[in-house]
């Protein structure tokens, strides 16, 4: 168990958080969210006493940790900590990163340590890895061999700070599986995440930190689809919306389609799903470009939604410039573009305002 | 986007791959008219691999097919991925072109 009274920290004049009472139930998986440079890192630093506080308490297990009588070590046992940037050390091989420190607390012989870290590592799905060095792995078996290496000291408590968000997203998937089960497995965990259907599907609870301290909180479902205090919502909006500007036709329309495909996965949408949403912007974009030809320099903004409640997602697509309905139709041309358009959307609008054009697409 | 031609009895199959959109479909549109102007008129456009086309990428099966029907040639289309037949019958392009399920049926037709 993990709880924290009236804890603060500041770093000389700059407050980072104020005043701090969590409890995080044995077995309990909660995740901590909020916007970059709010404290999260620090938070959980200073929970395994490696940033020391400026006042209150931090207790484990019903330990307080604080106390100066305290062997932090002892304590660290049992609470193992897995970083955004993996930390492995780079002159040992996989085995030796997960036996280094149960073998130096001679909890365990090395014969032991070494049949326990095969374990682990089978565990991670890593067992052919073990000779290997750190260089020698992916970004994503990194953290797999990091997770494993805290896991060796058999703890009670990890707090995985930001475990995906160095990771190439193709990686991401790997390390939040492994993690999945051990929310399962009982162990009692802090997370602090960006990864919104993993803290959804993982998270007993969720923590939004801002103004220096916890400004929400409630289940993920709470904290996710109905967040009641303005900041969170800010935050929610923002993590469900892509948003994306073009203002030259040279742009990179490849990158634009990875970037979508991406935001599009962390939701589940399916690729027939994406080939639409891709498809509208296409036509749109190429609609709105070649009508502006020469005329005056592009200038457009979308945002893709999904809305989780409707199944749907929402396309609002702005360009600025004298008005210019596509969908009605023109003579010119085949209008190919705009029956796909209109083919694939359920819905869809126009408008004309202060020298904007705004269409709105459902799928 | 990727196009490979095979020999397969009288045919000349290119087999497409990836997607087709507007950041490739003058490289589409060269890679298929290479084979059209090859003099072949017996091809299959087999499309088992295409996943996403716009309508930059459909203009460019149009031209073909034109192309075809003035070289009196057969065009025939096979193995789309459900998603790509969708944006045939929407477009109307379903009609235009001879279907097949698989490459086999496309031959023996
Ligand atoms: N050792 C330090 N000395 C001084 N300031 C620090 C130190 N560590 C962190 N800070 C400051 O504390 C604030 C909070 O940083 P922290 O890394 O905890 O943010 P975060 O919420 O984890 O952000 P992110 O989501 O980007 O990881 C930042 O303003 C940071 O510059
Ligand atoms: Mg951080």
């Amino acid at each position: 168990m993990i709880q924290t009274v009236d804890l603060c920290k500041s770093f000389g004049n700059l407050v980072i958080f104020k005043n701090i009472n969590i409890t995080v139930q044995k077995g309990e998986c909660v995740a901590v969210i909020g916007p970059s440079g709010t404290g999260k890192s620090v938070l959980f630093r200073t929970i395994a006493m490696l940033e020391k506080p400026d006042s209150g308490q931090v207790f484990i297990n019903g330990t307080d940790i604080t106390r100066k009588d305290i062997n932090i070590n002892k304590v660290r046992e049992k609470l193992g900590m897995v970083y955004q940037g993996f930390h492995l050390f780079s002159h040992l091989n996989v085995i030796d990163n997960i036996t280094l420190a149960p073998i130096k607390v001679s909890i365990m012989k090395k014969q032991e340590a070494q049949k326990k870290a095969m374990e682990l590592l089978s565990m991670v799905g890593l067992t052919e890895k073990a000779s290997a060095f750190p260089h020698q792995l992916s970004g994503g078996q990194q953290q797999r061999v990091a997770i494993a290496r805290s896991l060796a000291m058999d703890p009670d408590i990890i707090l995985f700070d930001e475990p995906t968000s160095a990771l190439d997203p193709s990686m991401t998937g790997e390390v939040l599986a492994i993690i999945r089960k051990l929310a399962r497995s009982g162990l009692t965990m802090m997370i602090s995440t960006h990864e919104m259907s993993f803290a959804q599907d993982v998270a007993n609870r969720v923590l939004y930190i801002d103004e220096k301290g916890v400004y929400e909180q409630g289940t993920a479902h709470e904290i996710f689809q109905n967040p009641q205090r303005e900041k969170t919502r800010m935050f929610i909006r923002k993590l469900k919306v892509f948003s994306y500007s073009i203002t030259s036709r040279g742009f990179d329309m490849v990158a634009m389609n990875v970037q979508i495909e991406l935001f599009c996965q962390k939701y589940n949408i399916d690729s027939r799903k994406i080939n639409h949403i891709q498809l509208v912007l296409e036509e749109l974009i190429l609609e709105v470009s070649g009508e502006a030809e020469g005329k005056q320099q592009l200038k457009i903004d979308f945002t893709i939604e999904h809305s989780e409640e409707k199944g749907e997602i929402l396309i609002t697509f702005c360009y600025e410039g004298e008005f210019q309905n596509p969908f009605e139709h023109e003579e010119e041309g085949d209008n190919l573009g705009m029956v796909l358009i209109t083919g694939v959307a359920k819905n869809f609008s126009h408008k004309y305002e202060d020298g904007r054009n705004t269409i709105n697409i459902n799928i | 986007m990727n196009t490979t031609l095979v020999k397969s009895g009288e045919y000349s199959v290119i087999i497409v791959e990836g997607r087709v959109d507007t950041t490739n479909a003058g490289e589409f549109e060269k890679a298929v008219m290479d084979v059209v102007e090859s003099g072949t008129d017996k091809i299959i456009l087999d499309c088992t691999g295409l996943n996403y086309i716009s309508s930059s990428g459909l203009r460019i099966f149009l031209i073909v097919h034109k192309r075809m029907l003035a070289k009196k040639g057969c065009l025939k289309l096979c193995s789309l991925q459900p998603g790509i037949k969708e944006i045939f019958d929407i477009s109307g392009f379903s009609t235009i072109f001879s279907i097949f399920p698989d490459q086999q049926t496309a031959e023996s037709d």
